[in-house]
């Protein structure tokens, strides 16, 4: 799998919209900064929505009200982090697809999902009971604390990336390079 | 004279241990653009309120009164995080503008936040004029987003 991903990386490395973006300092630049200042509508947005659930922040407004209101404004941070990520990742296809970091970064995302995905379902069963509580149940809780430790984690790979602690090719521990998906030299 | 106080801030301890290693900086740093997403949703969520853009149907002074509860918490994570980034580049700042842009625009954010914006918005919005609501936040969003985006470029020159 790894020599595959390996590959499909080498190929879309050779396009030349990937070779225009990683050497056009200006729009490569101006796409990282989208990025990142965009994490101020999806991450921003979700810890609001995180902190109602743990009582700490709108606690005598709905929760559920807080949570419709902030989804549309998070979804649309969402697909811009989305678009501007699969731009960065065009740009520097090789190097990232054998980033420890950005594996890290890619299972934390699916975590993430996965925890809203099952959280929604339980928080759309809430109207009429603890929605207007100014502090959600245990369940929601420990979904709502979870949410925001594993997109912390997320920042923090992601930021990671940027460093060659762990290039493939550098002295790293086999497991390392295990990990990072590093394809032998042929 | 101002060039010394940033060597200084370079060669004390707090710069040292900055520099240290390199994982020390890199983490610093993440926490920095947490600080960032939280100052950052905050910020928008009080100003697209006030521009009736997001969360009609809540009342904007308790949009503005919780937002920033939470805008000051993030303001405190990114100073004292932004603080030992600095000293350990601090003489490389010094050198660039986009560090002196961030500055300046931070300055005046948190003059703009503490002198005008919040006394103001203590005040029962409706007794406000609209137009009075919404320069306030588009003047808001403008001074953030400089911020922001000037730091994030620090880091891209030189």
């Amino acid at each position: 799998m790894n020599s595959a991903l390996l590959q499909f990386a080498t190929w879309l490395s050779e396009r030349s919209f990937s070779v225009g973006l990683h050497e056009s300092f200006y729009m490569y630049n101006w796409i990282e900064t989208t990025h990142v200042m965009t994490l101020m509508l999806s991450f921003g947005m979700l810890a609001i929505v995180d902190l109602r659930m743990l009582g700490l922040a709108f606690a005598n407004v709905p929760a559920s009200k807080i949570a419709e209101r902030l989804d549309k404004p998070m979804l649309i941070g969402f697909t811009l982090m989305f678009i501007t990520g699969i731009l960065l990742f065009t740009a520097i296809p090789v190097r990232t697809t054998q980033s420890l970091w950005f594996r890290i970064k890619i299972v934390l995302l699916i975590a993430a999902a996965i925890n809203a995905w099952l959280f929604r379902g339980y928080l759309l069963a809430a109207k009429g009971s603890w929605d207007a509580d100014a502090v959600a149940p245990r369940r929601a809780r420990i979904a709502a604390g979870l949410s925001l430790a594993l997109w912390c984690g997320v920042i923090m790979t992601g930021r990671f990336i940027a460093y060659d602690w762990f290039d493939c090719g550098g002295d790293n521990p086999a497991f390392i390079d295990w990990a990072a998906g590093c394809v032998a030299a042929e | 004279m101002l060039l010394s106080f940033f060597e200084w801030l370079e060669a004390s301890s707090l710069g040292v241990f900055m520099k240290d290693l390199p994982a020390t900086f890199a983490v610093v740093e993440a926490v920095h653009l947490m600080g960032l997403a939280l100052l950052g949703g905050t910020v928008l969520a009080q100003d697209l309120r006030l521009l009736n853009v997001i969360m009609r149907d809540v009342p904007s002074n308790v949009v503005t009164e919780q937002g920033h509860r939470w805008f000051k918490v993030g303001l405190w994570i990114l100073l004292l995080t932004g603080v030992p980034m600095l000293a350990g580049v601090a003489t490389k700042c010094y050198h660039n503008p986009f560090y002196w842009t961030k500055m300046i625009a931070l300055a005046v954010g948190i003059l703009f936040v503490f002198t005008l914006k919040q006394p103001l918005l203590r005040a029962d919005h409706a007794t406000l004029k609209p137009a009075t609501l919404k320069l306030m936040a588009l003047a808001s969003m403008s001074v953030w987003f400089l911020v922001a985006a000037s730091g994030r470029w620090i880091g891209f020159s030189g």
